[in-house]
């Protein structure tokens, strides 16, 4: 048999396959379960109301809050800067952009944690770094930056001190306190976790 | 986390690299005159390896990518300048002619200490020194027309598998013709 037509026999079968078997679109996870479930148990992905309100106050550039409830509930009530990605559209092409990438902290938050820890174990798990869920949802925003309740007077200095940002802090960001507080920062907001990078595709250079 | 560092990915590199330049002499791809046959007809083993090369490759990931066994996505795809490409397109082909190497064969040629290969390196090098020293004379036309890093067939709107099928066809066709030009114009001894 001449070559060529050995070489057809060979890969004219394969290229029939290939053409009629549906492409492979999904998009694999890339940590194991127990990577995540490591990652779940040191709760590593949420971040407090009191570093979200420092970091707002600040207008930290890094900063993206992304509220996946529905579009209807966003549009009712919103966090100041936040945009909008309903959960069901979470794997839209239209958001990888904004969900992996490497120059910003993306704070899903939802009424409670339950979406946002949704949408935070579906990113993860597709590797992209960089997103967190606001610690309590909003539900926990407006109970504590919002309309925060003044500790027992036996409290300590520092339930005080956290008292006082909370209540300056919901002030400037649109809650519902009255007297003017000077601003406490730093202290009581939690540490911010570094931006880590994405992987960078690889340039490969080629040819004969 | 990269699971091969860039060191070990030069190693990897120059291992792969010495037995692709191994098996490319081997072959004979360090005679020019065997390179420039494929222009006249005589000799066509140049067009039928690297086609056979890339129609495994892309079976290869296609299969690969079937199984889950990589993530097409993470393939680096080269982003296309329309004109740089065509203009250098010509440039090289043009190069190959005259010269009977294309730039890794002539190093291959070289490595055996053939005389035209050591020349052919020397235009090379002119060559680079020309693009760029005169960079800012074409920059305009090197950065022209970006169209990111389509796929053929996205552009032509068709599964990755039915393109892989035509290009299979295409490739055995192409080869069919060569071994009857290779009929046709047969070479004398060399």
């Amino acid at each position: 048999m001449k070559p060529l037509v050995r070489l057809a026999l060979f890969i004219v079968p394969l290229g029939l396959i290939i053409a009629a078997v549906p492409q492979n679109k999904t998009k694999p996870y890339k940590l194991t379960a127990n990577q995540l479930l490591a990652e779940v148990n040191t709760r590593t992905q949420y971040i407090a109301p009191e570093t979200v309100a420092d970091m707002m106050l600040k207008k930290d550039p890094t900063l993206q809050l992304i509220d996946v409830r529905s579009q209807d509930e966003f549009e009712k009530f919103n966090l100041t800067g936040s945009i909008n990605i309903p959960i069901t559209d979470l794997l839209s092409d239209k958001y990888a952009d904004v969900l992996d990438q490497d120059t910003k902290m993306n704070i899903f938050y939802s009424h409670g944690t339950i979406q946002a820890n949704e949408a935070w174990m579906i990113t993860r798990q597709l590797g992209y770094k960089n997103n967190y869920v606001l610690e309590g949802g909003l539900n926990y925003w407006f109970e504590a930056i919002l309309n925060p309740q003044k500790p027992a007077s036996t409290s300590s200095d520092e339930e005080f001190a956290k008292y006082d940002f909370r209540k300056s802090a919901g002030q400037a960001l649109g809650g519902g306190a009255v007297a003017a507080q000077p601003m406490i920062s730093a202290p009581v907001s939690g540490p911010v976790p570094p931006i880590q990078g994405a992987p960078k595709k690889k340039k490969a250079a080629g040819g004969c | 986390m990269d699971i091969i560092s860039e060191n070990t990915n030069f190693l990897l590199a120059f291992i792969i690299g010495i037995g692709f330049g191994f098996v490319l002499e081997q072959s004979g791809f360090s005679s020019s005159r065997k390179l420039a046959g494929i222009f006249y007809g005589y000799d066509t083993v140049v067009l039928k390896v690297f086609f056979t090369a890339a129609i495994t490759a892309m079976l290869g990931l296609l299969f690969f990518s079937l199984f889950g066994w990589v993530d097409l996505n993470l393939v680096y795809v080269n982003p296309t300048y329309l004109y740089s490409a065509i203009a250098g397109g010509v440039i090289m082909g043009v190069g190959f002619i005259m010269g009977g190497y294309c730039p890794g064969t002539s190093f291959c040629g070289a490595s055996i200490g053939k005389i035209d290969a050591l020349v052919f390196i020397g235009g090379l090098f002119i060559g680079v020194m020309i693009f760029g020293a005169g960079y800012s004379l074409w920059d305009q036309l090197y950065m022209a027309k970006f169209l990111g890093s389509p796929k053929v067939s996205e552009t032509l709107g068709m599964s990755d598998g039915f393109f892989a099928l035509l290009l299979i066809l295409a490739a055995l066709g192409m080869f069919w013709v060569a071994e009857l030009a290779e009929k046709k114009f047969p070479s004398e001894e060399y």
